[in-house]
């Protein structure tokens, strides 16, 4: 199994995104190299679509989405390619990826965001490599248990989403309540 | 499994597997360096493989370009096209048509190569963007698996062939053009004489004279369903197009008989492909070639090139079926029910049509800037499985309709759609507005055609409730630069972008374009009124609504007033607003709309004593539009020789301004200007564009050789105009060019 084409979602604790604001965030960590070690490209802006991808930092081994899918807006780190280590390794990053993100954001005073540690949605977007079903939820389930002990302290509690038709998808209530920095902290 | 070609297997059609596999060997071949950089281009984007802004590996911050370091290192995958950036892929869809299967198929590929997002384009296609070239060939036998190929879907070859998103279900249709549209995509797919093209060759059909859907009078080929004493056939146009010059259709054929389409379509591409411009892209679309020729030799080669044809059953075969590509309703038909809710009836009044069958409707789904996400687009297949079946249409004004739906379950339909954030009301109105991408992910885009409409959608999203409806039905389009890919000549307020040089900084602009007819098939086009700010359009949009509601007579309509109370008129209403504030004004006025970016600066220096010092050139290039604003009011005056003259001394005008900038001692008189401009502008590329190339300069060139000016018609004046616009916005250009390069130079 390749660890590419992973999903993580952080959702925000409370209150009404402001989309717009993000724009000139992204744009300035672009100039800025605000994530380091990845090649960051442009902004895309869907603030427009209802429930959507809402502003989209594209990079070129990851996008990061501030993304209002289902009404519940959050942080979606988006790995795409290039990265070289090993499953357990590979979903461990994107957790790492994304809490990184969560605590950048929340650094922006101008947003007023805060991320909540307590729920997490993992996704893979490959549906040759992960379907939606039962099999891949055997495959999944052990190295998502204990990347979530690794970051909040317990392997928290899992449940697979969606259907057969939709990109494969796990639920994570953690049981944490600390901050982003609590949890990239214990990793 | 491993790979999706094993997945798949024999849901490929072996041909398109077959293409699909040559192409990832060409991908191979091109990442061992065995292939050539522009054969490799031309290979990609006849494949829809398309390129996409900064992918020459560069990007200005708002600070100056920057580098981005692709890992790729230096492999290209064309001519400064750097392997690794995101590009775009044009999906083909052959007149709009998608079933159930197909728009899953897209979702999926838009959320797991894409951003999750689906673009409709205003040729009926889907677009993916921020795509890798590795990953399309996947994402090729995806969709050939359900019938999809994206062959020809850019490049030099026959586009996406579109239709009237109402064929079939039309009550104005003279017939169903679907399945002769299905048969010259089908027939011209990888045609052997549509590959020699000089540029790419658009196809419409529309099933009526009057209604705009199929748009046909601005497109390379055009056919309109006609029946002649019982007889099914089409009357044909040719030579259309909008971009930087756009031209009105010529008439090929009153009346071609439906069993000569196929061979007409393919006389003309042999004509097309034998004396079709080859070297200068800039005048390689076959409106020049009709232009060149005159539309009755064309007739004649077109005539003669058809008697040389081999007889092919392909050309008669699809209409021994015309009903294969009829569409079956799901659904009894019903009425709507007559207790519908306030927000149904809200919506129903633009987005619902009666079909021509009892009980059926359109329903036409407002798509933000045509856009909607994967999670939205599987539940349109759903509702369309329920609903109305395999009859989903993209449309040219980025929406897309269902056909089919009976009235019976409208209301539940509308509630769907509400459920999915879907149901916003007022298809087709001014609300509705047409963009292409711009410099959202464009590389030739100039201004934020996007930023602009979605700037545009949230006002007037506050006040649409209060607009008149001679405002409501207006349409506005936007495209971020002459390419006009946003249709903005064919509407009623159009936009293209521009950037204009103020106190040695850049300054988005927009050019408005009023006064053109959507309806007719897009029979005119209008004519550009003035560059505004682009923060300030909102309120040219404003003053130019208010003016009309002011000053109309009774129930005159936008186009009847605009040809009573002339452009001149409304440039006076824009002229308050014409002028941005100074930098330390209001530095808001030098980013765009959805990009805070300071308006592309990168790495020009502020020049000494801007804003109190205005170089002679400056003076010079506002003289030329001074006096083509003059000219285009003589055509409106029907004086067309005037006009044309105009139109011609303003080019020399502009052309006088720069040489002199660059030092040159210069006369008034036209020869020795034009003789200058050519050995010190034309001939040393300076006035060169760094896309279209000398495109711009020779509009003055060749107008002064041949003098078509001196005798103009309404059209040659029209053209005349048209040219010397496009000419003068060069001029500036090539000013922010020279400024720039002092700049550095400086340092």
């Amino acid at each position: 199994m390749k660890p590419t084409k992973f999903q993580v979602k952080l959702y925000t604790s409370a209150g009404e995104i402001e989309l717009e604001k993000l724009v000139p965030v992204f744009h300035r960590w672009i100039r800025e190299k605000r994530i380091p070690d990845e090649l960051l490209i442009d902004v895309a802006d869907y603030a427009h679509v209802p429930q959507g991808p809402g502003v989209v930092l594209i990079g070129h081994q990851s996008d990061y989405y501030l993304d209002v899918a289902d009404d519940r807006p959050g942080l979606l780190y988006s790995r795409k390619r290039g990265f070289e280590g090993d499953f357990q390794a590979g979903i461990e990053d994107a957790f790492r990826r994304a809490l990184r993100a969560c605590q950048l954001l929340e650094s922006e005073a101008d947003l007023g965001l805060d991320f909540a540690t307590d729920e997490m949605l993992f996704r893979v977007q490959d549906r040759l490599a992960a379907p939606n079903d039962d099999v891949t939820y055997d495959v999944y389930r052990g190295p998502l248990e204990k990347a979530t002990g690794a970051f909040f302290g317990s392997s928290g509690s899992l449940e697979r989403i969606g259907s057969a038709r939709d990109p494969f998808a796990v639920r994570i209530v953690t049981g944490a309540n600390g901050s982003v920095g609590d949890a990239l902290a214990r990793y | 499994m491993t790979s999706w070609k094993q997945q798949l297997g024999d849901r490929i059609p072996d041909r398109l597997g077959g293409e699909v596999d040559l192409f990832e060997g060409q991908i191979e071949l091109k990442k061992e360096g065995k292939i050539d950089d522009k054969i490799f281009a031309e290979t990609r984007l006849r494949r829809g493989v398309y390129g996409q802004r900064y992918d020459n590996g560069l990007r200005d911050d708002g600070t100056g370009q920057q580098p981005l370091h692709f890992p790729c290192g230096d492999l290209t995958k064309g001519p400064d096209t750097v392997w690794d950036a995101p590009g775009m892929m044009r999906i083909k869809i052959p007149f709009g048509k998608l079933s159930a299967e197909q728009l899953d198929t897209l979702a999926e590929l838009a959320e797991e190569y894409s951003d999750s997002i689906l673009h409709v384009t205003t040729r009926q296609d889907i677009q993916l963007h921020f795509v890798h070239i590795e990953d399309t060939p996947d994402m090729m036998r995806r969709l050939a698996a359900v019938g999809i190929t994206t062959r020809e879907a850019c490049g030099n070859s026959v586009r996406n062939v579109t239709a009237c998103e109402y064929a079939g279900v039309c009550k104005t249709q003279a017939f169903d053009v679907t399945p002769y549209a299905n048969a010259i995509t089908q027939y011209l797919l990888g045609h052997p004489d549509v590959q020699d093209f000089g540029r790419k060759f658009k196809i419409a059909f529309s099933g009526c004279e009057d209604n705009p859907c199929g748009l046909v009078t601005f497109h390379d080929l055009g056919a309109v369903a006609q029946v002649r004493d019982g007889k099914r056939g089409f009357r044909v146009v040719v030579g259309g197009g909008l971009g930087a010059v756009p031209v009105q259709a010529k008439v090929l054929d009153e009346f071609c008989p439906e069993e000569e389409l196929l061979p007409l379509a393919q006389a003309v591409s042999r004509v097309f492909a034998r004396l079709g411009e080859k070297q200068s892209r800039a005048r390689a679309r076959i409106k020049f070639l009709v232009q060149k020729l005159g539309i009755d030799e064309f007739k004649k080669l077109v005539a003669e090139e058809r008697e040389t044809l081999r007889p092919d059953e392909r050309w008669t075969a699809f209409l021994d079926d015309l009903h294969s590509t009829d569409e079956q309703p799901v659904r009894d038909p019903g009425p709507i029910p007559s207790d519908a809710p306030a927000g149904f009836q809200a919506w129903a009044k633009h987005n619902l049509r009666p079909q021509a069958q009892n009980g059926y409707y359109v329903a036409i789904i407002k798509m933000p800037l045509g856009d909607f996400t994967s999670t939205q687009g599987r539940t349109l297949s759903d509702l369309a499985r329920q609903y109305t079946g395999d009859s989903i249409r993209c449309t040219v004004e980025q929406n897309l309709a269902f056909r089919w739906l009976s009235g019976a379950d409208a209301v539940a339909f509308y509630e769907a759609l509400d459920a999915l954030n879907l149901s916003e009301a007022g298809a087709g109105t001014i609300t509705d507005m047409t963009s292409c991408p711009g410099t959202d992910t464009c590389k030739l885009g100039i201004s934020a055609s996007r930023g602009l409409t979605g700037e545009l959608r949230k006002r007037l999203d506050v006040i649409k409730s209060d607009l008149p409806p001679a405002v409501e039905s207006l349409r506005i389009k936007a495209s971020g630069c002459f390419n006009s890919c946003g249709q903005h000549h064919a509407a009623d307020i159009g936009f293209t972008g521009v950037s204009r040089q103020v106190g040695g900084r850049k300054v988005p602009h927009f050019n408005l374009v009023l006064g053109g007819q959507w309806t007719q098939n897009a029979k005119s086009y209008g004519l550009v009124v003035g560059a505004v700010p682009s923060k300030n359009i909102p309120k040219a949009v404003e003053l130019i609504t208010a003016h009309y509601m002011q000053n109309r007579e009774g129930d005159e309509s936008f186009q009847a007033f605009i040809a009573r109370v002339g452009k001149k008129d409304f440039r006076k209403v824009l002229a308050p607003i014409q002028k941005p504030p100074s930098y330390e004004e209001d530095p808001s006025y030098y980013s765009d709309w959805g990009d805070p970016r300071e308006y592309n600066i990168g790495d020009i220096g502020v020049g000494e004593c801007a804003g109190e010092i205005v170089p002679f050139v400056e003076f010079g290039l506002q003289e030329a539009e001074q006096q083509l604003h003059d000219a285009q009011d003589a055509l409106e005056a029907g004086h067309a020789v005037i006009a044309a003259a105009g139109g011609f001394r303003a080019m020399v005008t502009a052309a006088k301004a720069l040489v002199r900038h660059l030092d040159v001692q210069v006369k008034d008189d036209a020869d020795d200007v034009v003789a200058n401009f050519k050995t010190h502008l034309h001939d040393t590329q300076l006035f060169h564009d760094p896309f279209a190339k000398g495109k711009f300069a020779t509009y003055l060139l060749k107008m002064h050789a041949d003098k078509s000016h001196e005798n103009a018609n309404d059209e040659i004046a029209h053209r005349t105009l048209d040219e010397s616009q496009l000419f003068i916005e060069a001029a500036h250009s090539c000013y922010q060019r020279l400024t720039e390069s002092a700049a550095a130079a400086a340092e």
